[in-house]
């Protein structure tokens, strides 16, 4: 048995799966000061008269990260760029805790400048006048060569033993220096609150004497476990809306193209599935208007949602992006799209009589009926929805392609269902199908249809490995490891053979037993280098993984 | 001028992973690996001030607005000419109509020693990618073009599908012809009977720096163009001008590069040549997107530079000065010069002209035809004869002019009519751009194919 725990702003879901069958779902709300308490009561709730023992893995998926971010909550830290020649260094000094250190390495891992000694011992004695002991030391290019980021952390390791410190290499391995700046930062400051978090989970599962494996959710819709996990917090970043995309991924047909539309308070979050493959972010998780490295599902929240205030501005009914309370058929202050919904019957939240007295006056200041505003207001976030939508599939079909055979294959698709998850989207999601031509699509615990995702996530690990023969190294990116490469022979084959044999090594550090022949590769790249006339090397790019999806899908049995 | 404040540089950054000429040819797949790693290291993709952009392929009839293929537009082109050439189209299209500032197709194949006759590959081109973005363009309603071409090579190629067209401007610096393919580009090519002065050339000594580079920018081409007033500018950006290229002997730095782009102000540049993949592209290219895009862009530098590093003899600068001097009398001169009468044959300007493809070693002959015509720039007729081994091919073509007056619409026709029923071409082609229709007669199966919108 697998227990999925969704670990929401406002409510904490629970679902216990058997076999594909759901047996128990719950939600209670968060009370963020008291995570332990709201966790257990969840996991009560499904585990009533169950045996213990007979769980086997429980998965969490939590907005924790995501909150700590939004609400800035979270440790100082100074980091130590080596950006080197190229972009002015003006764009990296926005921030007062940057610090710029000479050295550079260029795009084939040569350093081309070197670094200061003097220069680091002071940067450093400075942050520790400052009183902060958290750093993130980050090179451009770095991937290809850590060296530099290597020695400035030995430096601060060997003055400072105490001190905290990361190097970008190892936590931002893709090429994108700002990216990488940001991932690392985002890491270094959430190491402290996420601990809390694991902490509280641990807690909970000791309380109950519960000792399954326990996972927790990423943002690319894979697991970790949770152990692991404590070195890169910011993978879970987004992992509330990876876990509704896999549970409709588990609870919809198979290999269906399907919106997600996870309709919440005041935003609504969209993914795609295209053909049954969650659609992964082609440019990494954007944080406070930054993108990062981390991967994850291509998830857009449009600050709409059932909460949303409404109110007449000119001649037209505007919905505002804040919330002011509930929904006024739930006693709340003002008329929502959530009382649009009820006045036409299009919902069974709330007293109706409310919410025709909302559309109502709504309506009243604009000389129509309750039931016209009504018409008007879902219209209105229809259409909204309804273009973003648009507008996710056309980013897709528009993605850079860098290949001829990439151009020549790109085509338009269009979605087969709008899948609805989350309280307020049964109202919603049939009109917007009806407006795209396709199926609507409500799966059975729609409601708690995240916390099932998160019960059939898989673990998912990647391991990328360069190799530049010329200059004869390799470096396993993710682990920031550099090695020499001996003799003539390295080729393609041994590129991969190293990744995989790698991948295999890391997950089994995490408890993870990976067999061979299910490592996917999923990037594959060799350039042989011509000078002169003749072959002077090869570059050999390769990135193998776990295999990615869910572990089973899930009938519509109920309990 | 369009309204530019607050917004975007378009790129299209198009490296062709998978293409080449052949596994060894400079134009490989290796070719803007680097520069793809300097670009996406720095982030400035991530940047509010650039939007990327997915490209998209020129269509048949797009190519046959600009050239004569032979025998057809599948023969001479890959996907990766199509889309090299789509995705000029389609940020030029963006600037046209002011989605975005400017733009830069980074992009392979290169195109500008592609002529109007096509018979096969040229100094690493099969099609011209900024000539067919120019067609375009005025076909969507942009009267008078300006194309700067910055590569080191003379861009023989434009030169001649512009060289009659009085509302194409055709400025190009490039290494001396007497040091570097193609061996033309003398400052006396100054194009046809009806367009005299439009076609600007300026051969650079070999050695020549960024600061003379920048005289010439300063001193022929800005006034020059403010002179012309273009509708819409387009650098030719070749990237050989470098200093550690290995194929041309210039000494430009990316810095040049950077400042060359922001004087020039082009609303797109389109790559061009330019091989030395490490030393170079990496830099110049990041320098252009940047000065593009408004961006800093002091602090990209090779890591082999350093200022004050290239100094030329004072005979090069003189001699760079008095090139100024001699095309600034040119261009003052620019609509008032009549064609030597030694050309004209009866209403007809006419000359020889041999081209030689090098990729492909194929000998041309041409004959060209200009209708010396009162009411517009006339058509252009090339009978053309093509040698590859023992292969042989004859051709006419037959081109109108998108501003030509309606007698020289019909004389061109009934000719391409007329022509149809001798034996003496292999293939007679009708290239309308007035009604934007291209027609293409093959003689032994009499078959004929029209591409129209
Ligand atoms: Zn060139
Ligand atoms: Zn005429």
């Amino acid at each position: 048995m697998y227990v999925g725990v969704d670990v929401g702003g406002t409510y904490t879901d629970a679902a216990l799966l058997d076999g594909g069958r759901v047996l128990a779902t719950a939600k209670v709300p968060t009370r963020k000061e008291e995570l332990i308490g709201s966790i257990l009561e969840a996991m009560d709730n499904v585990l009533e008269n169950v045996d213990k023992s007979k769980l086997k893995k429980i998965i969490f998926s939590t907005t924790m990260i995501t909150n700590l971010i939004a609400e800035r909550k979270f440790d100082d830290v100074d980091l130590l760029l080596i950006p080197g020649p190229g972009l002015s260094h003006a764009y990296y000094k926005l921030k007062p805790n940057i610090h710029i250190l000479s050295g550079a390495i260029d795009f084939r891992g040569r350093e081309t400048v070197r670094l200061n000694e003097q220069e680091i011992l002071s940067t450093i004695s400075e942050i520790a006048g400052k009183g902060i002991r958290n750093v993130g030391v980050i090179g451009k290019f770095s991937p290809r060569n850590t060296s530099h980021e290597k020695y400035v952390a030995s430096i601060i390791s060997g003055k400072y033993p105490e001190w905290q410190i990361e190097v970008g290499s190892r936590i931002a391995s893709q090429l994108n220096f700002p990216r990488r700046v940001e991932t690392t930062y985002l890491t270094c400051a959430t190491r402290a609150p996420y601990r809390y978090f694991i902490n509280s989970v641990r807690q909970a599962l000791e309380y109950r004497k519960i000792s399954a494996e326990v996972f927790i959710l990423k943002a690319d819709g894979g697991t970790l476990p949770l152990e692991g996990s404590e070195e890169l917090p910011v993978e879970t970043i987004f992992s509330g809306p990876a876990a509704s995309t896999l549970g409709v991924l588990a609870l919809a047909p198979p290999g269906e193209t399907a919106v997600v539309v996870d309709i919440g308070g005041t935003t609504t979050d969209l993914a795609l599935i295209l053909s049954g493959e969650p659609l992964l972010s082609s440019k990494g998780a954007k944080v406070m208007e930054q993108f990062t490295q981390v991967r994850a599902l291509a998830v857009k929240s449009i600050a709409v949602g059932g909460d949303s205030a409404l109110k007449k501005v000119g001649s037209k009914i505007s919905i505002s992006p804040n919330r002011l309370g509930p929904a006024f058929c739930m006693g709340g202050p003002a008329p929502t799209p959530t009382d649009a919904l009820r006045t036409l019957g299009l919902s069974t939240i709330g007293e109706r009589e409310k919410a025709v007295e909302a559309m109502a006056i709504l309506g009243e200041s604009l000389g129509m009926s309750a039931v016209e505003a009504a018409r008007i207001v879902t219209g209105q976030v229809v259409d909204m929805l309804t273009a973003e939508i648009d507008n996710m599939f056309l980013e897709w079909e528009q993605e850079p392609a860098y290949r001829v055979w990439e151009v020549l294959q790109k085509h338009k698709v269009r979605p087969d269902i709008i899948a609805g998850v989350g309280g307020g989207s049964e109202g919603f999601v049939e009109q917007i199908a009806t407006k795209m031509g396709c199926a609507p699509f409500i799966p059975a615990h729609a409601a708690v249809a995240n916390a099932i995702g998160a019960a059939v996530a898989m673990p998912t690990m990647q391991v990328s490995l360069r190799a530049d023969t010329e200059q004869g190294y390799y470096i396993i990116k993710e682990e920031a490891y550099q090695e020499k490469i001996r003799g003539r022979s390295f080729n393609e084959q041994k590129a991969l053979d190293l990744a995989k044999k790698s991948l295999i090594e890391w997950a089994a550090r995490y408890g993870l037993e990976v067999k061979p022949e299910e490592i996917e590769v999923t990037h594959q790249e060799v350039f042989n280098m011509i000078r002169g006339w003749n072959t002077s090397g090869r570059l050999i790019d390769v990135t193998v993984q776990t295999p990615r999806g869910i572990a089973y899908k899930v009938g519509n049995g109920g309990y | 001028m369009r309204k530019t404040s607050g917004k975007q540089t378009g790129l299209i950054f198009f490296p062709a992973f998978d293409w080449a000429i052949s596994p060894t040819h400079p134009e490989r797949e290796e070719r803007l690996l680097y520069t793809r790693d300097q670009i996406f290291e720095e982030g400035i993709i991530d940047f509010p001030q650039i939007a990327e952009y997915t490209p998209s392929l020129a269509t048949e009839h797009d190519i046959s607005r600009t050239h004569f293929c032979v025998p057809g537009v599948r023969e001479q082109t890959t996907e990766a000419h199509l889309i090299a050439s789509g995705a000029a189209i389609l940020l030029a299209e963006e600037v046209l109509s002011g989605k975005i500032k400017n733009a830069f197709a980074l992009v392979r194949p290169p195109g500008h020693h592609s002529m109007r006759v096509v018979h096969g590959n040229r100094g690493f081109c099969n099609i011209n990618n900024e000539a067919i973005m120019v067609d375009y363009l005025r076909r969507r309603g942009a009267k008078r073009v300006a194309i700067v071409d910055t590569d080191a090579h003379h861009g023989d190629g434009t030169q001649d599908i512009f060289w009659h067209d009085p509302d194409v401007l055709f400025i190009s610096f490039h290494q001396d012809g007497r040091t570097l393919y193609p061996g033309t580009g003398f400052t006396y090519e100054l194009g046809g009977p009806r367009a005299f002065a439009r076609t600007i050339n300026i051969p650079l000594p070999p050695g020549t720096t960024d600061d003379s580079l920048l005289y010439v920018v300063d001193n022929l081409i800005l006034p020059v163009l403010g002179d012309f007033n273009p509708d819409f500018v387009v650098n030719s950006a070749g990237q050989d001008n470098h200093y550690t290229d290995p194929l041309g002997s210039l000494k430009i730095s990316a810095q040049g590069y950077a400042r060359l782009t922001e004087k020039i102000h082009p609303d797109i540049a389109v790559l061009e040549g330019g091989y030395a993949i490490e030393t170079a592209l990496p830099y110049v290219n990041m320098a252009i997107v940047m000065a593009l895009a408004g961006l800093d862009y002091s602090g990209v530098q090779e890591p082999d530079y350093w200022p004050g590093r290239f100094k030329e003899s004072s005979g090069k600068t003189k001699e760079i000065r008095r090139i100024v001097e001699e095309l600034l009398k040119h261009w003052e001169k620019r609509d008032r010069v009549a064609p030597g009468s030694g050309n004209i044959v009866g209403k007809f300007y006419q000359r020889e002209k041999r081209i030689y493809y090098d990729t492909d070693h194929i000998e041309e002959n041409q004959l060209e035809k200009l209708k010396l015509c009162d009411h517009c720039p006339g058509y252009l007729t090339i009978d053309s004869a093509a040698n590859r081994g023992y292969n042989h091919n004859k051709v006419l073509c037959i081109s109108v002019p998108i501003t030509a007056c309606s007698k020289c619409c019909s004389e061109a026709a009934e000719l391409y009519h007329k022509s149809k029923k001798t034996t003496s071409y292999n293939y007679v082609y009708l290239q309308d751009k007035a009604a934007d229709i291209f027609y293409s007669f093959e003689s032994g199966s009499k078959k004929e194919r029209s591409l129209e919108r």
